[in-house]
């Protein structure tokens, strides 16, 4: 939350609970940004992201969002936003700030070693921790020299797109790439027009984890996401050759802060959850208690 | 829009289940919470328009209004499963 705070950026979270399910959730967790209440799900329905393969009689699912990320500029225009179908993913804290700061990344210096008129690469996993679940970026930064060039996805044979490639890291899932905006190029020979990158480049690929590949030793739990950057520079008379380079993370895993549901009280923060769900129950069910009967 | 279920998946070990993507739960894909869509699902409002008005009552019990509580400020606005569950 400080780094939103720093950044001038407002966070609020809606779900289908209770203001006090709320309450007690925030006090558990000294929440300090905006949770929101919406229990007949008036919010969500007028997002038109209710899920309706859920039946109204299924309770207490029903209500429940297709859930995601809207991201806003200070004119209240949606600049971004991240649905994943799988409600067990959700975007990280990481990836919606980059994105509410138009995907701003500090470029790192070029390698002293690499000559100023060759493309110099760096790569890193933006954030620290990759619970399950909670998606952080691979985070790919492109410097191209002045009068040089790399292409966008699609390319005719023989070039080479600036890519994030992952291994096949089992028990790793990646997410739909955030790249920014290309310029039309139009080859002299063929007439064909490409859409190219020029200047600072920067790649982002969303990733999570199952928790089904997590590994433990003295240090704690971890996952590895190998993988390699691709790319071909190009200047207005020749292409260079692709070029590749090899990446690997050891990145530190866990598995999610859930609610006080079940088994293993004691272990997570303590805000009356298994209540707070019965309630839920209850009020959708119809089988709230009366007044009377209290 | 049709929105087609998502019921791949099967059981693992003990009594949970695991979907297509290694995600582990004790109830089937498919089934209650795990009612997810496979193929396209709608995503609401696009990139590019205004986020529409949101007002609803937050933890301290007080009514926002988005558009107005962020006052000018750019923002990420959050749709969850629950704080319960």
């Amino acid at each position: 939350m400080d780094a939103y705070r720093a950044a001038g950026v407002r966070l609020y979270a809606l779900s289908y609970d209770e203001p006090d399910a709320l309450a007690d959730y925030a006090e558990a967790h000294d929440t300090t940004f905006t949770l929101l209440s919406d229990p007949d799900s008036e919010v969500i329905t007028s997002f038109g992201i209710l899920n309706t393969l859920i039946p109204p009689d299924d309770h207490p699912w029903y209500g429940l969002p297709f859930p995601g990320s809207y991201v806003i500029d200070a004119d209240g225009t949606i600049v971004a936003k991240f649905f994943e179908h799988n409600f067990a993913i959700r975007s990280g804290p990481e990836q919606l700030l980059a994105a509410a700061l138009g995907q701003e990344f500090e470029v790192p210096a070029p390698g002293g070693s690499e000559p100023a008129d060759r493309v110099s690469v760096d790569v890193r996993i933006d954030g620290d921790r990759l619970p399950m679940g909670v998606t952080r970026q691979i985070v790919a930064t492109f410097r191209v020299p002045e009068g040089q060039h790399l292409y966008s996805e699609p390319v005719p044979d023989g070039l080479v797109a600036a890519a994030i490639e992952l291994d096949d890291n089992d028990g790793i899932l990646s997410y739909e790439p955030v790249m920014p905006p290309t310029s039309p190029l139009t080859l002299s020979g063929s007439g064909d027009t490409l859409a190219v990158y020029e200047g600072d480049v920067v790649l982002r690929l969303p990733v999570a984890q199952n928790a089904r590949n997590m590994q433990k030793d003295d240090d704690g739990r971890f996952v590895t996401i190998s993988g390699q950057l691709r790319w071909q520079a190009c200047d207005d008379v020749e292409c260079f050759l692709p070029e590749s380079i090899p990446f690997s993370f050891r990145v530190e895993a866990g598995f999610p802060v859930l609610g006080d549901m079940g088994p293993g009280v004691g272990r997570v923060p303590a805000m009356n959850g298994a209540q707070h769900f019965q309630r839920l129950i209850d009020r959708r069910a119809g089988t709230e208690p009366r007044d009377e009967d209290q | 829009m049709e929105i087609e279920l998502d019921t791949r998946g099967g059981p693992s070990s003990g009594p949970y289940f695991e979907d297509a993507e290694g995600f582990n739960m004790p109830e089937p894909p498919g089934n209650g919470s795990r009612r997810i869509p496979l193929g396209d699902f709608p995503t609401g409002p696009e990139v590019g328009s205004r986020l529409p008005d949101i007002v609803a009552t937050d933890q301290a019990g007080r009514l926002v209004d988005v558009h107005a509580d962020r006052a000018g400020q750019p923002a990420v606005v959050v749709f969850y499963r629950s704080a319960v569950w």
